[in-house]
């Protein structure tokens, strides 16, 4: 394949465009065509025959050892005869980079028959019986092919095709293949091409197929035979409109469509059921299908897996297919076929990031696609408008993120944590290089989403459909994300095996996320439910490493945990007073959930830490047992024990002022009991996610030095 | 039935437009219109394809299938589309048959007419079809024929449709609420132009700005009909804001109606 630069050179402006179509790309198959096109361009050049011939299907073989075996014959003389030269009937060579053009290999793609040319590939490693019977076959099937004699009946050197198939005839001369080969391959098995060579000249040379014009059409022809007959139809075609050049053509129905989503066995599309008319509902011209289907090397360059699902990240450019635009395609395609690690968008990314929002006009096709078997594909997503900006954005966004605000940073406060707590082991609550990787890949949904079997796709797996959504810039619905985001945890606080305590860093980092992608910016985050509104708002955590007046100012005289936590419940939409008057908003039962937690939190780790409990009020009320039917009955029981906590500790110190965590303690006495639960609307997801969120908040609620006068807990824990 | 010349009614019309168009929204709870790329896999288009449109209005005019690709022929018909309400698709599962070659039943096999069909007693099986969820779209259209014209403002006008009107799939019921009949006006005389509709094969001119989602998507426009059945003539390629919002375009010829400004195809 020609490099970028050699590319530019061999097709300048003027011509490259006169081999590109006028129209912009629309469709489907538009993309592929022009994918099609720059290949061929790329490959075996210009010329009649270009896009019929299939350089790459052998390319694993070039420069190997017995990788291609001739048959040679001497059609030259009245009967045409095996090769009796020094080299012999059969000859078994090295397959070169020089010798891609002359052997002309055009690969039929199915698991039965012989490859459209004379020159097929045999499977992997055949045994030398199978080689010796593919040669043969190089005479008697191939030379004796309907398609091929009927082409061969044409043209002017037709006659050396029939002087093939008169040799097919000859049982001694097919023994002696099958002799001479099995000789010359010492009963080893090997991967290889084979081929013919043919003299037609008494003192002529030996000639490749490549070199002989009737070996090309007859290929040319068997190639295009398969667009009209396949699956019993007989003539699929007719005159209408090709559906890439919008110009009138003999258009085929049976034509191959790299990625499937066109197949002639499907005939529920089809006019009467009948495969004879596939040519109606999918115009296509047979210079437009031949052309598509050399997308194929491209189109499989730009996929990858993820979720058991198989994601086309297609690059393409937007309008009309300017010269120097598609350069940069090419170039673009070319990197991703020669690098195999990255995804599509790594690449397009690592290419595009020099240029400013305006010159990034390429667009992607992309969509996610479960291939149950050959002729059952479930399509998940699509889209021909993803804009590399969506998924970059989000990348940048999110590092952003988490190294600015003050929700996630200690930076803004002095000798308190901040409200939720971070890990550098956890990619969405640390600045994290491969943020991009994790987007594309969907690793970045995967952390955070309930966890299911990976090798059986599921067509509403939420994870495919949320990384469609975030590739093509759609929204991701909240009510989505809270259930996914529930189930999580509490799978996470279930499953004994790996219980670990509760998960912090992870609803910590759907936190982040959720926040992120409710960025105002990418605006990712929408609901059709007016109580979730306040959630797809952005929070405006502080992005100053300064502290701000609000935070030096404390209203009760100096506890820094009260000030804290009205800045994060006033700063987050979802939970702020402020939008307490919405009718719609139940931003105050949010609230009353979260505080709660925080609470739970927050005297859990107190047990944990002074009193040494294994079980705490964490592991009492996991975040499944809380419902609007007991959350008022949880309320109780917490505060029971929170005053419990305050009498004990007031016993042992004496002088404690007022209720332990009373800053908490108070704003949920607010919150919680007006309206009564019982009353309350808020839906189950969202109540349990933010009351996991408090839990959160509460269990990291304390000095931000506690790591090191954990010795002396006394200490740290009078502050309380 | 009388059809008028074509050469007079584009010589009525006011720089290649028609001087009036019937107007009317089409909504329904789910729409489909299969994408012609693929047969195994079931896409929708977002933007109905003009050639629904002209099936729509000839199941309201109760013309026979393939009977009516004259009337909405290029030179003889008119045809613009706005999105009204913003563009949503879901995966829908479905149960279909197999059409597969061996459970095909021949009805009536030995006699002059046979046909096959899937077998009803088989067990189905799923597909996902991409839906849209509750499309809305606003279609003006005019005619070159009067006598089919004047029938379709009366018809839609007294709310009457001959075959039950379906978006895309006949189980995708349709609701067409007729708006009147309108003059096609001189569209907004500036460099770039606040577009209401889809806009038809001007993907270059389309000013793209930071704010505003603007996608593309080619579809059939156009059909004739031979001895074998029919073929698609003519597509194209709209571009359109999946907000249901306008799209500011450049050097193009738009036309007003009813206060909207919209390109005809």
């Amino acid at each position: 394949m020609l490099s970028p630069d050699t590319f530019r050179e061999k097709y300048p402006p003027d011509e490259l465009e006169a081999e590109l179509p006028e129209s912009p790309i629309g469709s489907l198959r538009d993309l592929q065509y022009l994918y099609g096109k720059l290949y061929t361009l790329a490959t075996t050049g210009g010329g009649e025959y270009a896009p019929y011939l299939t350089p790459d299907a052998a390319g694993d073989l070039v420069d190997t050892d017995s990788s291609l075996i001739v048959v040679r014959v001497d059609v030259s003389g009245d009967d045409p005869r095996l090769a009796d030269d020094k080299l012999g009937s059969v000859q078994v060579t090295r397959y070169t980079g020089d010798l891609i053009q002359q052997v002309g290999h055009c690969k039929y793609p199915a698991a039965r028959g012989i490859d459209h040319s004379v020159t097929h590939q045999a499977g992997r490693n055949s045994d030398p019986e199978k080689l010796a019977r593919y040669a043969k076959e190089r005479l008697t099937k191939w030379a004796t092919d309907d398609v091929v004699t009927e082409a061969a009946g044409e043209h002017p050197e037709g006659w050396i095709i029939e002087r093939l198939a008169e040799l097919s005839e000859n049982e001694a001369a097919l023994d002696t293949i099958a002799d001479t080969l099995a000789r010359k391959l010492g009963g080893e098995s090997t991967t290889a091409l084979l081929t013919v060579q043919v003299k037609t000249e008494p003192d002529g040379e030996y000639q490749w197929p490549g070199d002989i014009d009737v070996f090309r059409e007859a290929m040319r022809q068997r190639k295009l035979s398969k667009l009209v007959t396949k699956n019993k139809a007989d003539d699929s075609s007719g005159d209408a409109t090709d559906l890439v050049t919008g110009s009138p053509a003999r258009t085929v129905g049976t034509s191959e469509d790299p990625q499937n989503y066109f197949l002639g066995k499907q005939l529920e599309k089809f006019p009467g059921l009948n495969i004879e008319e596939a040519w109606r509902s999918h115009p296509i011209s047979e210079d437009a299908a031949i052309t598509v289907m050399n997308a194929d090397t491209f189109v499989e360059a730009c996929t990858y897996r993820t979720f058991g699902a198989k994601v086309y990240y297609l690059p393409y450019v937007f309008g009309r297919l300017a010269p120097e635009k598609v350069y940069r395609l090419y170039e673009l395609l070319y990197r991703t076929v020669e690098d195999e690690e990255t995804t599509p968008i790594e690449d397009a990314y690592r290419e595009e990031r020099r240029k400013t929002l305006q010159e990034q006009d390429f667009r992607f096709y992309v969509s996610a696609v479960m291939p149950h078997q050959m002729s059952r594909y479930d399509v998940f997503g699509e889209t021909l408008n993803g804009r590399l900006h969506y998924p970059k954005q989000l990348a940048i966004t999110h590092n952003e993120f988490v190294q600015t605000v003050s929700a996630f940073n200690r930076d803004h406060y002095t000798d308190w944590t901040a409200p939720l707590p971070t890990n550098q082991n956890w990619g969405l609550l640390e600045t994290n290089d491969g943020q991009l990787h994790t987007v594309s890949t969907g690793w970045y949904f995967r952390q955070t989403f309930a966890e299911r079997d990976d090798d059986d796709a599921d067509a509403d797996d939420p994870r495919i459909e949320a990384l469609i959504s975030v590739l093509s810039g759609e929204a991701v619905a909240v009510d989505v994300l809270l259930e996914e985001y529930v189930n999580r945890i509490i799978d996470e606080q279930t499953d004994d095996s790996e219980h670990e305590g509760f998960p912090s860093f992870l609803v910590a980092s759907q936190f982040a996320q959720l926040c992120v992608l409710a960025d105002d910016d990418l605006k990712l985050l929408q609901t059709t439910d007016p109580s979730k509104n306040q959630i797809t708002q952005q929070p405006e955590y502080d992005r100053d490493t300064m502290p701000s007046l609000d935070e030096i100012t404390i209203a009760d005289g100096g506890h820094p945990a009260a000030p804290k936590l009205e800045s994060f419940i006033s700063e987050t939409p979802a939970l702020s007073p402020a939008n307490d008057d919405d009718p719609d908003s139940v931003t105050s039962q949010r609230r009353g959930a979260f505080l709660l937690g925080a609470l739970v939190g927050d005297i859990g780790s107190y047990q944990e830490y002074s009193e040494d409990r294994s079980t705490t009020l964490v592991d009492q009320y996991p975040v499944k047992s809380i419902t609007r039917s007991r959350i008022k009955k949880v309320t109780q029981e917490t505060v029971a024990k929170t005053l419990t906590y305050t009498r004990q500790e007031k016993k042992q110190q004496g002088n404690y002022p007022g209720t332990k965590a009373d800053h908490i303690v108070d704003r949920l006495r607010d919150t919680i009991l007006n309206p009564e639960p019982e009353e309350w609307e808020i839906e189950t997801d969202d109540l349990r996610f933010y009351y996991a969120l408090g839990v959160t908040y509460g269990m990291n609620d304390h000095p931000w030095n506690r790591d090191e006068t954990d010795a002396n807990d006394s200490i740290s824990e009078e502050e309380h | 039935m009388s059809q008028q010349s074509l050469d007079d009614w584009t010589a009525d019309r006011n720089g290649g437009q028609p001087d009036r168009c019937l107007s009317f929204t089409v909504r329904g709870p789910w729409g489909h219109f299969r994408r012609i790329e693929g047969n195994i896999v079931k896409q929708t288009y977002r933007i109905i394809p003009r050639t629904t449109v002209a099936g729509l209005l000839a199941a309201v005019l109760g013309i026979e299938r393939d009977g009516y690709y004259d009337l909405f022929a290029p030179d003889s018909s008119a045809v613009a589309i706005e999105p009204v309400r913003e563009i949503r698709t879901v995966n829908m599962p479905m149960n279909t048959l197999s059409t597969a070659a061996g459970d095909l039943q021949s009805l009536n096999g030995r006699g002059k007419i046979s046909v096959k069909l899937p077998d009803p007693t088989t067990l189905r099986q799923q597909h996902n079809y991409e839906v849209l969820v509750d499309p809305a779209y606003r279609i003006d259209v005019a005619l070159a024929n009067e006598q089919w014209y004047t029938g379709l403002r009366e018809t839609l006008a007294a709310g009457e449709s001959h075959y039950v009107p379906s978006l895309g799939l006949s189980e995708h019921l349709a609701d067409i609420e007729y708006h009147g009949e309108f003059d096609v006006g001189d569209g907004p005389q500036t460099d770039t132009v606040e577009i209401d509709s889809a806009v038809p094969n001007a993907v270059d001119n389309i000013v793209l700005d930071s704010g505003t989602r603007c996608q593309i998507e080619e579809s059939p426009a156009f059909m004739d009909s031979d001895a074998g059945g029919r073929t698609t003539t003519g597509f194209t390629n709209y571009a359109y804001n999946p907000d249901a919002d306008s799209l500011e375009v450049r050097d193009t010829t738009a036309v007003s109606v009813d206060g909207r400004t919209v390109v005809f195809v």
